[in-house]
């Protein structure tokens, strides 16, 4: 091999050992950077292995540890995917209040009315009876509604001492529900009030007041699939 | 260049989010094996229980606090004065309501002229036992300073209670769990009308002696 091509072999060898090496450092550093930031929640982060040949006391306590830890940040996040990602609606039958949330922030804060928890006997023999309350727990908006008209139901005709009509038409009243209501299933709405005076307090037949305004505000936020949580 | 911006997208997405996580109970000591081991522990139950539509308590020990939870999101906290307990460290798992104070719920009269006044949380009682199981007690008293002969009246319930137990060999104290909590005549009337028949109960634990 003459001197020259040697040499020039050996400048492409020495350059193809450098560009190797340099690709070989950055893909150690690339390795080493990203085992850093591999997320501390996986219990992989902290694998405890019996194949450890004899640790002291103190390695396989700092190991213990490390693994409770990556549990405790484990199902730390198992629960924070449980919570509503999504603004939601949260109502507080105690105080009367309702709440557009996104995630911890308040969006609105209305007064509301929500169920008197007062009693009415079904009519017959049986002791059947009617419970105002407002149902607690998680449901959705199922329906938005614009100029509502209320049907009455059978216990409206009762608990005024009237007979409940036979035709269907004249159970329909205009007017009192306001201009928008939200279904939640079961008969339940959010919707409006022409006793504005009474909203703060238990007085309802377990739907959810408001006065007009905050009315058209959670009607505008609100989609159907909307989380309400009522406690 | 390629490589730099491919190595940043990484480091970016694998970059945990340690804020969210660690949220559940701030202010936990990660250097203590008790105290992880028992917030593990609660939240293990709060995990089964926040993949359900209903609302569920959390009692806290450790921040005296009494939770409303949903969905794992805190609707509503309230304060614990002071609580004592017998049992609770062979409690496991959750509990749910079997036994709650009745509510007076007015019945409305069709024929009377008068509307029927509507249940407040002025109509909750504020000294209270409640039951559920895994059998467990807890007795819901106002502070000495706000009511105290309603106070003294809980105190001597649970003295009695408690002699009487001691006087019953057979059963041992594990047996009968059961935990005081004195909380605001305000806060014991909130968590009264906050309870829902068969609601879960999971109680944090202090790990430090007491």
């Amino acid at each position: 091999m003459p001197w020259h091509n040697w040499a020039t072999t050996t400048q492409t060898c020495d350059l193809t050992m450098m560009a190797k090496t340099a690709v070989s450092f950055s893909t150690l550093i690339l390795a080493g950077l990203l085992v850093t930031a591999v997320p501390q929640s996986s219990h992989t982060a902290f694998p405890v292995s019996d194949t450890f040949s004899s640790p002291t006391p103190d390695e396989g306590q700092d190991r213990r540890l490390h693994s409770l830890q990556a549990k405790y940040r484990s199902l730390a996040m198992q629960l924070s995917k449980l919570k509503p990602h999504q603004p939601y609606i949260l109502v507080d039958t105690a105080r009367n209040h309702l709440y557009v949330k996104r995630q911890d922030e308040i969006v609105l804060d209305a007064i509301a009315s929500t169920g008197s928890g007062t009693i009415l006997d079904k009519p017959g023999e049986g002791h059947d009876q009617w419970v105002f309350d407002t149902p607690r727990g998680e449901f959705f908006v199922q329906s938005k509604l614009t100029n509502p008209a209320w049907v009455k139901p059978d216990w409206a005709f009762i608990e005024e001492g009237l007979e409940v009509p036979k035709n269907p038409t004249d159970r329909v009243e205009q007017g009192v529900l306001g201009e928008y209501a939200l279904g939640f299933g079961k008969g339940y709405f959010i919707h409006g009030t022409l006793y504005t005076r009474m909203l703060g307090k238990n007085v309802t037949h377990g739907c959810i007041r408001l006065n007009d305004g905050d009315l058209k505000s959670v009607y505008q936020f609100a989609r159907v699939g909307t989380p309400i949580i009522i406690f | 260049m390629i490589l730099c911006a491919v190595l940043v997208l990484l480091l970016a997405s694998s970059i945990p989010g340690q804020a969210g996580e660690t949220d559940s109970f701030p202010g936990l000591d990660l250097k203590n094996p008790a105290a992880i081991q028992e917030a593990t522990r609660v939240l293990e139950e709060e995990v089964k229980l926040a993949s359900r539509p209903q609302t569920y308590l959390l009692l806290d020990l450790v921040t005296r606090t009494i939770q409303i939870k949903g969905r794992g999101v805190e609707l509503h906290r309230m304060a614990i004065t002071t609580w004592s307990a017998r049992g609770l460290h062979e409690l496991k798992g959750s509990h749910r309501l079997i036994a709650r104070p009745p509510v007076l719920r007015r019945k409305i009269d069709p024929t009377a002229s008068v509307e029927q006044e509507p249940i407040s949380l002025a109509d909750m009682p504020v000294d209270y036992t409640l039951s559920f199981t895994p059998p467990l007690s807890v007795d819901v008293m106002p502070t000495a300073e706000e009511s105290p002969f309603r106070w003294i009246r809980a105190r001597g319930q649970t003295w009695w209670r408690d002699l009487q137990d001691s006087w019953s060999t057979n059963r041992p104290a594990t047996q009968n769990p059961y935990l005081r909590l004195e909380v605001s005549a305000e806060q014991a009337q909130s968590l009264a009308w906050s309870l829902v028949d068969g609601m879960a109960l999971v109680i944090r634990r202090p790990t430090d002696k007491r």
